[in-house]
């Protein structure tokens, strides 16, 4: 089950986000504050995360506290399916 | 905040964190940023306004509780000592008018004890009421959210306060030909309507955590915060609170060194770029590209030196009495991109205004089922999201042109990283990588001087004037 999300998201992030497929990231990457995702694509992220996993993420969690990495993200969408 | 604000508050800080053990904590941070509040409150010409702002920013953060707080009260008894300890501080505050040698806490006297009291059980009713009776909590919510942002509409637009200015010297029987929007300086209540706003917002869709009336008055009004910031979050603010806390020798260092810097930035550096600095007499007065450039970057530095000073005071006292307040700035200038001059430029604001409106802004157009194209919502949510940010700081041409400004800005580097992570080149060597940064830094920097141009200046003429002066034209 991990190893899906991690896979969805690494897919969504790489190809639509950052654009580049052959990309590799790490579990402990920051995403946002390592300037990978801006603002607009972090409401994209969300609404993929809504729509593939089936987990509502707030606009006021859309910022590196909340999240900043895979694994913090993975944690976050599993903490919430269970 | 004056150097005398400056050092009673670092003493009282300090006094507090030696003193002051556990539960007395709540009730030095209530009652000392209640008495914080009205020490502040500049003087106004209208008769005993002075008073009755702070006061209503009092009341304003009590309504926001009663409205916000969940249905089971389990605190229910220390709830309501703190209402009484809030009453009587205020009530307190109205007396030091009958006291000679402490008169006064506020610039001017207070009014009479009468008035005072009739106002508190008219506040305090009307608190219970909403509490207690108002049929819908959403409505009641939405009632509030609408109201702060009807009341900031007024403050912070000239003729509509003006206009409150003349119907507040009506009341005071004194002549409205002198009423003037600046009259009605109430101190604060743009970080307070923040405060509230996220508050009400949170407890709307469920994400806000039950708190004390204490807590949540503390939360509002934390006097080191209280004028300028930073924008905390409630959710993280309790967590201090609640904590507990001994203040220590590294908490005094680290808490010190910070309030020194802030000092130094404040009160040293930006002052004396002040009187080099960019205003509209100086503007409107020199022709020379050479000397307007250097006022343009004497005032690009003294806004920040100033406003990062004072964040760097607020967070230094937060720290003496327990609190580490988020950070507001992480040197803005020497980022390399729009972009990144935003997410370390008055950060929590920054923060605020994406949770709040540019994110749900840009999902609603996300969503929808006939899709914009990508650029335009790109462009939609941008330049809404910062003329919006520009119109905080009042309703004026210039700061909506100075929010169009950044937002477009934003825009064109949103569209600049896309092509260029489409293009996915080879890395660069160091060295034009070294280029690229300090280019990109001399270009951020430049951009966002240009825009103060819009920001500082009273009229769209002058600034346009100026920036003609600043091309050479």
């Amino acid at each position: 089950m991990t190893t899906e999300i991690i896979n969805g998201l690494t897919t969504f992030i790489t190809t639509q986000i950052i654009k580049r497929p052959d990309k590799e990231l790490a579990l402990d990457t920051p995403l946002i504050s390592g300037g990978l995702i801006d603002s607009f694509s972090l409401v994209d992220l969300a609404l993929f995360i809504e729509d593939t996993f089936g987990v509502q993420v707030d606009d006021t969690e859309l910022n590196a506290e909340t999240f900043d990495t895979l694994s913090e993200l993975v944690n976050l969408i599993k903490s919430r399916q269970s | 905040m004056t150097l005398t604000h400056l050092l009673v508050f670092s003493a009282t800080a300090l006094l507090a964190g030696v003193l002051v053990k556990e539960r007395g904590r709540g009730w030095m941070l209530l009652v000392g940023s209640l008495l914080a509040i009205y020490w502040m409150q500049p003087a106004s010409p209208i008769r005993n306004l002075d008073f009755w702002l702070p006061s209503a920013t009092v009341a304003v953060a009590v309504i926001g509780w009663a409205a916000t707080r969940s249905g089971e009260d389990e605190r229910s008894r220390e709830n309501l000592i703190s209402g009484i300890v809030i009453a009587l501080v205020v009530i307190a505050v109205g007396l030091t008018r009958y006291l000679e040698p402490l008169c006064c806490l506020t610039p001017t006297r207070p009014p009479q004890a009468t008035q005072i009291i009739i106002a508190i059980i008219f506040t305090g009713v009307l608190i219970a009421l909403i509490a207690w009776f108002f049929p819908k909590r959403g409505i009641l919510l939405n009632l509030l959210f609408f109201s702060i942002i009807a009341i900031f509409l007024v403050l912070k637009t000239e003729g509509l306060a003006q206009a409150a200015s003349a119907w507040l010297r009506t009341q005071t029987r004194q002549s409205t030909n002198l009423a003037s929007g600046l009259d009605i300086g109430w101190l604060g209540f743009s970080y307070v309507a923040f405060r509230l706003l996220h508050t009400l917002r949170d407890r709307l869709t469920g994400r806000l955590p039950d708190v004390s009336l204490q807590e949540f008055v503390i939360y509002v009004i934390f006097f080191p915060a209280f004028t300028a910031g930073p924008i905390d979050r409630l959710q993280r603010f309790i967590k201090d609170l609640r904590k507990s806390f001994n203040l220590g020798s590294p908490e005094m260092v680290s808490g010190a060194r910070r309030i020194l810097v802030g000092v130094f930035k404040k009160f040293v550096l930006a002052d004396s770029l002040a009187l080099v600095a960019l205003n509209q007499t100086n503007a409107s007065q020199t022709s020379s590209t050479f000397w307007m450039w250097v006022l343009l970057y004497a005032y690009t530095f003294r806004i920040y030196f100033d406003f990062s000073g004072y964040t760097d005071i607020a967070i230094g006292i937060g720290q003496l009495l327990g609190f580490q307040l988020p950070e507001n700035f992480t040197q803005p200038y020497l980022k390399t991109n729009l972009t990144a001059f935003w997410n370390s430029w008055h950060i929590t604001l920054a923060k605020w205004f994406r949770a709040y409106f540019f994110n749900p802004l840009t999902r609603f157009l996300r969503s929808r089922q006939n899709k914009l194209p990508l650029p335009i919502i790109i462009l939609i949510s941008q330049i809404s999201t910062m003329v919006l940010l520009g119109l905080w700081h009042g309703v004026t041409w210039n700061f909506v042109i100075w929010g169009a400004w950044h937002g477009f800005g934003l825009f064109i580097h949103n569209r600049w990283a896309e092509f260029a992570a489409s293009r996915n080149s080879a890395p660069q060597s160091p060295g034009i990588q070294k280029l690229y940064n300090w280019s990109g830094i001399f270009l951020t920097f430049n951009f966002v001087a240009l825009g103060w141009v819009w920001f500082f200046l009273p009229t769209p003429s002058l600034a346009w004037r100026t920036l003609q002066t600043l091309a050479g034209i």
